[in-house]
């Protein structure tokens, strides 16, 4: 029976990140957190998997303080045992910081045999973790995946990239990463939720893990985090009749050269 | 550290970032270099801007196998920075390229500068609410998206050096059943107009709204993305977004989208913007050009019938 490890992210909600228009930087104080949605396919893929397979499935999360209400989000959508990392250093975490923290802890959690993560995160979105830890580990990665199976000792899976599709098969040990078209995340029931209170969870800090430094440092230097701002006419039509709008629309696409 | 490198296992896309890899070689005084797994694609790399070209030979038709291949390359030769094209295959590469080096990468910049002694990049956050800039340190690592550079004006009298390199590639995984994804229509990331609908359209027979309208104007038809995923009305290769297609067609059209941020993120380098849409505080009006308030039941049609 293999063991999977199932990593997500805690994330701000972008919906709830609010632009001052004066300065564009980000007003992050009224914003909630979720579980990245990727991850919760990741999540889900995970426990599907095992309810196939028989498999155990943990999960693993690296994350702040504010990551502890992920916990009972995480464990209500069915895996049974719970380790978070919990460091202030996850504020300012890049993929590097983030991959060797994750491989760390996999280390000592020690029976990983398919690690499963989602394609990116919805905060950062930088599509890298999964294979920096499968490199970190020395394991093969299979990302992209929209279908797996796990047979005996061997994972096989569909990835989709870009024009084609292709069917990868690996030994264990190895990571998954997992596009949000490979399935539906269940809502967990109300006895799941109660019953993830119930659930154990291990917690470490970066100085249980053993690392360098420079191992929990970012690489590159962030000079800015500014609002997007586009700049476009917003010339809209909201008073007069359907076909009053249509001809003032129709009437300035043709000024612009545009049909 | 010296030189700037280009390398996607699509050619056409490594000749795009030529176009890159030349103004910052230009600015840094360094030469180009192209990174490649096809031998038979060294001229023309040098023909689109290359001084350099370095073939990767290794027994994998699988570029995703020759991540460790590239990666120890770079830390033999030490460039100041490697561009790779952000296809899923050169972002899985870059990741692991990355994790080997031990540095730090970025995805989908889609700008790129030289300022005060380094490279600079931009890219999306937060779903596309917020850029962040960051200046790169040690070998910089950056995934370029597909057809943010114009492929170079080739000149077949431009001479470089072709080194051919044997690598060990990795073998623990077995690659079968390639099969291309056959598009239902046009490439909509290559667009030129496009009708977009969003779950302001009732029902899958509504379509055909979209489908006249786009057929007077000469258009393709995108969706967003719960249309194609949780409705599955369009393909997947039709949702334009963040996760999905970044289209930059003259005229985009929407009509029922609300225009979510993931949304507006893949279609901000459209040129004109127009916006269809009851509520008049859905976000979609915020990034468009012009926009109609009302019915699109009522609009598309006489907007339909007007263009004829």
């Amino acid at each position: 029976m293999p063991n999977i490890v199932v990593c997500y992210k805690w994330v701000l909600d972008e919906q709830d990140i609010k632009i001052n228009p004066a300065n564009l930087a980000l007003d992050t104080s009224r914003a909630k957190y979720k579980i990245s949605e990727y991850d919760r396919n990741a999540i889900e893929e995970a426990v599907l998997q095992a309810e196939k397979s028989g498999a155990s499935v943990v999960c693993l999360t690296f994350g702040t303080s504010t990551a502890k209400q992920s916990l009972k989000d995480a464990l209500s959508r069915g895996p049974e045992k719970a380790y978070w990392i919990n460091d202030a250093a996850a504020e300012k975490a890049d993929a590097f910081v983030t991959s060797n923290v994750l491989v760390a802890a996999l280390r000592k959690v020690g029976d990983y045999d398919i690690i499963i993560c989602g394609e990116g995160s919805a905060d950062t979105y930088g599509q890298q973790v999964g294979p920096r830890v499968a490199t970190l580990l020395d394991i093969p990665v299979i990302t992209f995946v929209t279908e797996m199976k796990i047979e005996g000792n061997k994972v096989i899976a569909t990835r989709k990239i870009g024009d084609c599709t292709e069917v990868v098969t690996v030994q264990i040990p190895v990571v998954i990463t997992v596009l949000p078209e490979v399935n539906k995340p269940r809502i967990p029931s109300l006895k799941q939720v109660l019953g993830a209170a119930k659930k154990p969870v291990t917690e470490w800090k970066i100085a249980d893990l053993g690392l360098n430094m420079e191992d929990t440092e970012p690489k590159n230097n962030v000079k800015s985090i500014k609002g997007f701002v586009m700049s476009r006419k917003n010339v809209i039509y909201k008073e007069g009749t359907p076909a009053e709008k249509v001809t003032s629309l129709v009437a300035n696409l043709t000024k612009e050269g545009a049909l | 550290m010296a030189g700037i490198w280009v390398y996607s296992e699509d050619t056409n896309i490594a000749q795009q970032l030529l176009t890159l890899g030349g103004e910052l070689a230009d600015k840094t005084q360094q030469q180009v270099c192209a990174v490649t797994i096809f031998e038979q694609d060294a001229q023309e790399l040098i023909a689109s801007g290359a001084d350099k070209v370095f073939v990767l030979k290794g027994d994998s038709a699988w570029p995703e196998s020759y991540a460790q291949a590239v990666a120890d390359l770079a830390s033999k030769e030490s460039p100041m920075a490697v561009f790779i094209g952000a296809t899923l295959r050169g972002k899985d590469l870059a990741a692991k390229v990355a994790a080997r080096l031990k540095t730090g990468l970025v995805t989908d910049a889609f700008s790129v500068r030289y300022e005060d002694g380094a490279i600079e990049t931009d890219r999306m956050m937060y779903g596309g609410l917020a850029v962040c800039t960051e200046v790169l340190r040690g070998i910089g690592l950056a995934t370029i998206p597909p057809r943010t550079y114009d492929v170079p004006v080739k000149d077949n009298s431009r001479t470089g050096e072709i080194v051919k390199v044997n690598v060990a590639v990795e073998a623990a995984v077995a690659v079968g059943n390639v099969c291309p994804i056959v598009r239902q229509g046009a490439d909509i990331a290559t667009a030129e107009k496009l009708v977009c609908i969003g779950r302001g359209v009732g029902k899958k027979e509504d379509l055909l709204l979209a489908q006249n309208l786009a057929a007077v104007l000469g258009a393709e038809i995108g969706c967003t993305r719960s249309i194609a995923e949780d409705y599955h009305w369009l393909p997947n290769e039709n949702y334009i977004g963040l996760s999905g297609q970044k289209v930059k067609p003259s005229l985009y059209l929407s009509m029922g989208v609300s225009g979510q941020i993931q949304h507006v993120a893949g279609i901000r380098d459209s040129k004109i913007i127009v916006a269809i849409d009851t509520n008049e505080n859905a976000p979609i009006f915020a990034a468009a050009d012009y926009g109609i308030v009302g019915d699109l039941y009522q609009i598309v049609p006489l907007l339909t019938e007007a263009l004829k």
